[in-house]
This record gives C-alpha cells, sequence and structure tokens, in this order.
C-alpha cells in the first residue's frame, strides 16, 4: 500500500521518483557466481561435447539462463510492478517466437 | 466480500490517474522502452547471422569454426587458446555489471563516496572490455579477416590440421589450410561485435557523466540517485546483449 501514499493532487509524472530501499548486496554476489559458473560450464561443455544440435541447444538455455539472472537480479526485474514486467517481457516472448520463425525460414536458404 | 471490491477499486484507481501505474519515474520507463526497442535491433541482426549462416552449410568452403580463428590470447603468442580470451571479456563484462549494481545499491543508501567508487570501477571495467575487443579486431584483421573480405575458408586439410592439434598446443597455420572463404562471416563479425562495442563505449561515455556528476554531489543535492538506475540498466542490457553474441558467434 506504500505505492497509494500520496494523494493524487500531490502527483506530477515528470519529476514523480519512487522511493527505493536497499535491499542488500547479498543477493547481487549470489547472481554473481551464479553467471560465473554457467560461463565456466560452457566453456567446458565446448570442449568436452562435439558439436551437435543438443550441444546448440545447451548453449541457447544457458543463454537464457544468464539472460534471466541478469534482468531478474541485476536490473531488478523480480521487485519491479507485474505491470511493467509483463510490458517488457511479453514483447520479447514474441520476439523470441520471431527469430525462431525466421530462423527456420532461413534454413530453407541452404536448399535454394 | 469486502476485501474483493476494494481490490477491484485498487485496480481501476491504478489506471485511473493521478499516480504512476508502474510505480516508476518517467526517465526510467523511457529506458525501459528504449532497451525493449534496442533488443528489436540486436534480434534483427541474429536473424541476418542466422539466415546467411544456414544459407552456406553444405556448400563447397564450409562456415568455418570460430574456435579456428578466435584461439589466441595476449602474451600467448603461437598457442592454440580458443575461447578463452572471449571467456575472460565475458568475466570482465559480468564483473563490471556486478560493480554497477552495487553502486545501484549504494545510491539507495545515498552513500555518495560508495556511489562514485563503484562507478570508478565500471568505467574500468568497461574500458577494459573495450581494449579486449580493439585487441581481438586487431588479430582478426591480421590473420586477414576484413569487412569485404575472409581468409577463413578453412579447407580440409586445414580441418585436418585442426583435429590433431590440442587446447594450449604450438599452432601455425600451414599453407593450403586456409583459402579465400565466405565473406559475411567476417563481415557480420564486425557489424554484430562493433554494433555491441559501441554500445559499450556509449555505456562507457554514460558512466563517466554520471560519475562526474556524483562526485559534484548533483545527485546528493537531488536527493536520490536514481540516473545511477538508469545507466545501470542501460548497462545491464548491454552486458545482457554479449551473453548472446557470446553464445551465437563464439560457441554455436
Amino acid at each position: 500500500m506504500g505505492n497509494f501514499a500520496h494523494t493524487p493532487g500531490e502527483y506530477d509524472p515528470i519529476s514523480y521518483v519512487p522511493h527505493v530501499e536497499s535491499h542488500g548486496t547479498k543477493e547481487l554476489w549470489k547472481t554473481f557466481w551464479l553467471l560465473l559458473g554457467i560461463t565456466i560450464l560452457d566453456f567446458i561443455l565446448y570442449f568436452s561435447l562435439a558439436p551437435s544440435m543438443f550441444r546448440n541447444s545447451v548453449f541457447i538455455f544457458f543463454g537464457l539462463v544468464k539472460a534471466y539472472y541478469i534482468v531478474g537480479a541485476f536490473m531488478h526485474m523480480k521487485s519491479e510492478k507485474i505491470n511493467l514486467a509483463l510490458c517488457i517481457l511479453v514483447p520479447t516472448v514474441f520476439i523470441i517466437g520471431l527469430v525462431m520463425g525466421l530462423l527456420y525460414e532461413g534454413h530453407a536458404l541452404s536448399t535454394y | 466480500m469486502a476485501n474483493q471490491t476494494s481490490a477491484t477499486f485498487e485496480n481501476q484507481a491504478m489506471w485511473a490517474g493521478g499516480r504512476s501505474p508502474f510505480n516508476l519515474s518517467y526517465g526510467k520507463l523511457m529506458m525501459w522502452i528504449f532497451l525493449l526497442s534496442d533488443a528489436f535491433t540486436f534480434s534483427s541482426l541474429l536473424v541476418g547471422y542466422g539466415a546467411i549462416r544456414f544459407s552456406y552449410s553444405g556448400s563447397a568452403i564450409p562456415w568455418p569454426d570460430p574456435s579456428a580463428i578466435f584461439n589466441h590470447f595476449p602474451f600467448m603468442h603461437g598457442y592454440f587458446l580458443p575461447l578463452l580470451f572471449v571467456s575472460l571479456m565475458t568475466f570482465i563484462l559480468i564483473l563490471s555489471s556486478v560493480t554497477m549494481v552495487l553502486a545501484v545499491e549504494a545510491g539507495h543508501r545515498n552513500s555518495k563516496k560508495e556511489v562514485s567508487k563503484y562507478m570508478f570501477y565500471t568505467i574500468l571495467g568497461g574500458l577494459a572490455f573495450l581494449g579486449c575487443q580493439a585487441w581481438e579486431w586487431t588479430q582478426f584483421i591480421h590473420d586477414q579477416g576484413r569487412l569485404d573480405s575472409n581468409f577463413f575458408g578453412i579447407t580440409h586439410q586445414g580441418y585436418d590440421h585442426l583435429k590433431q592439434v590440442k587446447f594450449g598446443d604450438h599452432f601455425h597455420w600451414n599453407p593450403g589450410d586456409r583459402t579465400w572463404g565466405p565473406v559475411p562471416f567476417a563481415s557480420l563479425f564486425f557489424i554484430v561485435t562493433g554494433f555491441h562495442g559501441f554500445h559499450v563505449f556509449s555505456g562507457v561515455v554514460l558512466n563517466v557523466i554520471i560519475w562526474i556528476n556524483t562526485i559534484r554531489g548533483t545527485y546528493e543535492r537531488r536527493g536520490h540517485y536514481e540516473m545511477v538506475e538508469k545507466v545501470g540498466l542501460y548497462w545491464h542490457f548491454v552486458d545482457l546483449v554479449w551473453v548472446f553474441v557470446f553464445t551465437f558467434y563464439y560457441l554455436i
């Protein structure tokens, strides 16, 4: 309810800045070690698996996991309002769908 | 029942004006929307890269394996060390993302000293990354990679040679290992990493501006360090893009 503390008359869209409290640095360092760990895992898998569609899928999956932690923890998306999260993430899902569709179509170029 | 009614009322009131429905400042919301549009731009590069790369599958001179090209490491000349230098660059960028978010956290506590300290580290990280990228470009250009030509068409002999080389071995190309290869490999390398590098450069410039403002006490007088959060969002986005450049250009 803290967000609704100001009365409508006081609200100025241009100068309004919400007050944010610090959540400490513990989660941030945890995210750092996680991202570092996944990158090292990328490095190990690159040399231990032969190039294949499976390996590529693993790398893309790891990329999406890293993206989740960067956006969620570093960009504070986890603590934003759900309205904002949907406004930004739903179009991103559409982008991923578009990329997959166009890459599938691009594959047809090899048979041409 | 009473709870439900008040929840509905609150939900309507959220969009009825007089308050920020996202509980965000104007500038931060605009930064998010800008980042979304920037994601469109990088996706278009990714789509172009994927389509062109697919179109070379099954051709006589195949799309080169990135580990055949980006296998150098500073001060380790002549050794076969694929992926090591790019992993270092990834590490530098992740580390500078952490110092950025620490600056944001210090801003929440209105600690001018800590914000300027962490902003300084972030700038150093960005400059280190740009230096690494300059070195990588120099190496590739030295190996005859150009915007309009690419000397990394690796022949069967070349791939047989690469198969015998292990991580950390001495490695030099033999005559006949390489010929002129797919031009888009080199052009896309310069365009994709160059476009990302330019984002890093802009990020460093923005960080320097914010750092100077912090030192001068602009945000202390203003009472909040929201500007640090805004450039922080941009900086993390640059890190995010690098994660995908790393995945699609160097790993796959």
